[in-house]
């Protein structure tokens, strides 16, 4: 016997939480693109899409978000400081994928440095992950480690009924038994079967990559330029990715008062890196891509014993030029070691 | 906005003020500014924190904030001061600023020189352009001590007589009978008056030779610079483990963040600016 | 012999014989329906190259390449008409020397790849007038009807909305032939004429910038809204301005090598009605 949560019940389940203070927001299909959102009713949720087109990431680090504000008087400068201050919110219907890679970010921005902005949100959100039992030519978490299933960076996991009328529920961390809580009149005993996770095929064998991107000799070897060369350096891949996590502080305003804001940024573009003199470390496409891809599955390795990629595969799904982790991966794990 | 304006001492992106108590100008372009911080909480926990060879982000709000070394000692805690070619927007800001004017500041960021293993031991500081700050940090830290270490000998390079940083300084080094100062400026770069070296730093300091036994090289520069100079260390016989170098690359968070100054498995913000030349070894040369 | 044989034993004679050292053309993508562009420099390699409906990208962008044709050697391009016309804008604009650009034309027709004469975009002049008049000829498209029929503050919120997705990748830009400036203005910090940050005000700046600075150059290839990862329908915005110039100067952009960008040139009898 296990907890089954019917479909019918979830916008019950979404008043219960509001009636908690707090907000649910799951995915969205909106203005021709889909993504996170705050919903009312579980009709608005879009639970048959794969994978939303834009990441959970945006929920904790959005691609523009205020820092500071400054006034600058005669005497004094005052500042003001944003921090997220948003109610509790239930996530609901994340995918695995996506869980995972905001586990994966909480390193970095934990790393002795603790980022509120990232933080705050973090820790006043529960992720209510769905299992997914479809997946598409693009999804390739098997290839990394994970699995239709994971359980990585959610606090309750969902798996879907043979029957499609709604989910058993895993309680995974005590935020998600907390949050479970509230909405324990709705989860009835049962025993129905969950229905068989979707078949997402091996593309590459992870190590053997990881092992040649080690190795210091296949640094400058031909490859990178070869398998970068149509490239056109957008921050698609990078904008699109669960776990990429760089970022710009820039102001904005006048000498007198503004804002000071942390906004996106990709090391797919040229100016990331360039200094003030002029001289570019990565001054060419390749040197990019080859980070980008050297930064995933070697340097945040090192650092952090994980790899930073959850084969979502948004990175190929919505590449204008059809790159991507998968190609670069299969390619590698094909070379002659 | 959902985001309402809460005080917060934690975080990490929040600057401290500080006011210019004097201006420098060092060479065409370049400043010195000295820096008091304004509150005394964010004075304590700078001299709490500050060693040689960390740096800082200072800023403007409206134009942001840029990196470089913090250029004083860690001897001398209760001011900072920096020294900059102005060439950016941040830059152009601050070089516009007057004593008595406030900036921002956050750091002490990165690691630093292990100046305790450098105890006992011959120093050999190497320096071109506008990268006498972060070498001159190292050097007043170890003068204000001076009884702790053997042989001083600074390598100094600019492009132009013109564009020495810190003449004053240079002459007082000059005058020490405890520290031997070797000056060049590039080829062509030489005054009518001028009585030092003319000729590339990697060059003149092959002629000056110094001795590799128990000496410690600090060596900055722009990159080409620390190429070549490497190479003539190496001829003098120096280890790379013996020789010290910092890592300039573009940063915007100084804590490990924003991803830019990333190179090799390295943040240069969190583990540097402070490397041994073996230490750049093992980093992707085609990405520095 | 299908149009695609045909294709790949011109691209192998070319390169055999050293015409072009290098043919872009399209390749098979991760999944049946994707193409993907490809670069081939070896005669061995040209049987990759695949020509059918799904070729949609216009390649013309990619012989700007840092110093791909400074060697002054020659590159053959798979192009439709509108790359072609892209090609005669670079070359107006001094991005490059047409004589090093061979063309593989082709076009689209429904569900069928097309083969067009021509070995040189001088060659494809009659089709491009041809397109031009049909361009005169095409009624506006549905949406953009609906646009013009909104007064400006319906209008304004609905470009409002549209842009409020965007994410500031600058996926446009990089996609577009016709953005090759070294550094953008948006990239420009002193001063900062455009905001960086994608908030609403940002946003509109920014694609009002990029649609502006395309007046009487888009060749409405498509690259940008194919880019976008939000979708915003940014070639409604850019067929509207090949609209106006169209209509204001009679100008259809690259219809030759040698016509002058018609936001930069002047003739006496110009329209001014729009001066106030």
């Amino acid at each position: 016997m296990t907890k089954i949560l019917y479909a019918n019940d979830l916008t019950a389940c979404f008043s219960l939480w509001r009636k908690e203070g707090m907000r649910v927001l799951g995915p969205v299909s909106k203005a021709k693109t889909s993504g996170f959102g705050e919903v009312q009713d579980a009709h608005e949720l879009d639970l048959n899409l794969v994978l939303t087109a834009r990441t959970l990431k945006e929920l904790f680090f959005p691609r523009t978000e205020p820092m500071f504000s400054y006034s600058i008087g005669k005497q004094k400068i005052e500042t003001g400081e944003f921090l997220p201050s948003e109610n509790a919110c239930i996530i609901f219907g994340a995918r695995p994928c996506d869980a995972a890679g905001m586990a994966i970010d909480d390193e970095l921005f934990n790393w002795d440095y603790r980022d509120e902005y990232w933080f705050r949100r973090r820790d006043r959100s529960v992720i209510i992950t769905i299992a997914c039992k479809e997946s598409d030519d693009f999804c390739m978490c098997t290839s990394l480690g994970l699995a239709p299933d994971s359980a990585k960076g959610s606090d309750v996991l969902l798996r879907p009924l043979a029957s499609g009328n709604g989910w058993r529920v895993e309680e995974l961390t005590p935020k998600g038994g907390k949050a479970l809580q509230p909405i324990a009149s709705l989860l009835k005993e049962g025993s129905e079967a969950a229905a068989p996770t979707a078949e997402v095929p091996l593309l590459f064998d992870l190590e053997a990559c990881t092992t040649w991107l080690a190795d210091p000799e296949n640094f400058e070897s031909h490859f990178w330029k070869e398998i970068s060369e149509r490239c056109i350096g957008c921050g698609t891949c990078t904008y699109l990715c669960p776990t990429c996590h760089c970022f710009d502080i820039q102001d904005e305003g006048d000498t007198y008062e503004g804002i000071r804001r942390k906004n996106w940024d990709s090391c797919s573009f040229q100016l990331f890196t360039m200094h003030t003199s002029g001289h570019n470390p990565r001054a060419t496409q390749s040197a990019r891509w080859r980070q980008r891809i050297m930064h995933k599955f070697n340097y945040f390795s090192d650092k952090f014993s994980v790899n930073s990629c959850t084969g979502c595969g948004r990175c190929t799904r919505e590449c204008p030029v059809d790159m991507g982790v998968r190609e670069t991966l299969q390619a590698i794990s094909t070379l002659q070691k | 906005m959902t985001d309402t304006i809460i005080a917060a001492q934690n975080n990490i992106y929040r600057p401290a003020v500080m006011k210019i108590a004097a201006t420098r100008n060092e060479a065409p372009g370049v400043k010195t500014l000295r820096l008091e911080f304004q509150d005394t909480a964010d004075q304590e926990k700078f001299a709490a924190a500050y060693r040689t060879g960390m740096f800082g982000l200072y800023g403007i709000y409206g134009e942001g904030e840029s990196t470089f070394c913090v250029a004083s000692p860690e001897t001398r805690k209760d001011y900072i001061e920096c020294t900059f070619r102005q060439s950016g927007r941040v830059t152009t800001a601050l070089a516009a600023a007057e004593e008595g004017d406030r900036i921002t500041f956050r750091g002490p960021y990165g690691n630093r020189f292990p100046i305790e293993e450098f105890h006992g031991k011959n120093l050999l500081f190497i320096a071109g352009g506008i990268a006498l700050p972060p070498t001159r940090s190292v050097i007043w830290s170890c003068l204000d001590q001076r009884e702790k270490f053997g042989k001083i000998t600074i390598v100094y390079g600019a492009r132009t007589v013109a564009d020495l940083v810190y003449k004053q300084e240079l002459d007082e080094w000059a005058e020490r009978e405890d520290v031997e100062l070797v000056l060049t400026v590039d080829p062509g770069g030489e005054s009518p008056d001028w009585k030092h070296h003319v000729g590339f730093v990697p060059a003149i300091l092959e002629e000056a030779a110094p001795a590799p036994g128990n000496c410690v090289a600090v060596l900055c520069g722009p990159p080409i610079m620390i190429k070549f100079t490497l190479a003539s260390l190496k001829k003098l016989g120096f280890e790379e483990a013996n020789v010290y170098t910092t890592l300039e690359n573009r940063m915007k968070c100084g804590v490990g963040k924003c991803g830019r100054c990333n190179v090799g498995s390295v943040y240069v913000c969190k583990e540097g600016p402070v490397f041994t030349a073996e230490e750049v070894s093992a980093m992707p040369a085609a990405d520095l | 012999m299908s149009i695609q044989e045909q294709y790949r034993s011109r691209a192998k004679e070319l390169l055999r014989e050293g015409t072009v050292k290098m043919v872009i053309g399209y390749g098979a993508g991760t999944t049946p329906l994707r193409r993907r562009p490809i670069f081939i420099t070896s005669p061995d390699d040209a049987d990759r190259l695949v020509l059918d409906a799904a070729c949609r990208t216009n390649l013309a962008g990619y012989l700007l390449r840092e110093g791909l044709l400074a060697d002054q050697k020659s590159v053959a391009v798979f192009l439709t008409p509108d790359g072609v016309r892209t090609i005669n804008i670079l070359a107006a604009e001094s991005q490059l020397a047409t004589e090093q650009v061979i063309v593989l034309g082709f076009q689209i027709d429904g569900e069928n790849a097309r083969q067009l004469e021509g070995t040189r975009v001088a060659d494809f002049s009659g089709i491009i007038a041809e397109r031009k008049k049909k361009r005169k000829e095409q009624p506006s498209h549905e949406v953009a009807r609906k646009l013009e029929q909104m007064t400006s503050v319906e209008r304004f919120s609905f470009w409002e909305g549209e842009f409020s997705r965007c994410i500031k990748c600058y996926a446009c830009r990089a996609a577009c032939p016709m953005c090759w400036c070294r550094r953008c203005v948006v990239d420009n910090n002193q001063p900062q004429w455009v905001n960086t940050s994608s908030h609403t005000l940002g946003n509109l700046e920014w694609n009002l910038v990029r649609a502006f600075h395309l007046a009487g150059r888009c060749v409405e290839c498509g690259n940008c809204s194919e880019a976008c990862p939000v979708n915003i329908p940014l070639h409604l915005l850019n067929r509207r301005m090949t609209e106006e110039v169209l209509t204001a100067f009679d100008y259809y952009p690259g219809a030759d090598e040698h016509q002058e960008p018609v936001l930069a040139s002047f003739r006496k009898d110009d329209p001014e009605t729009f001066i106030l």
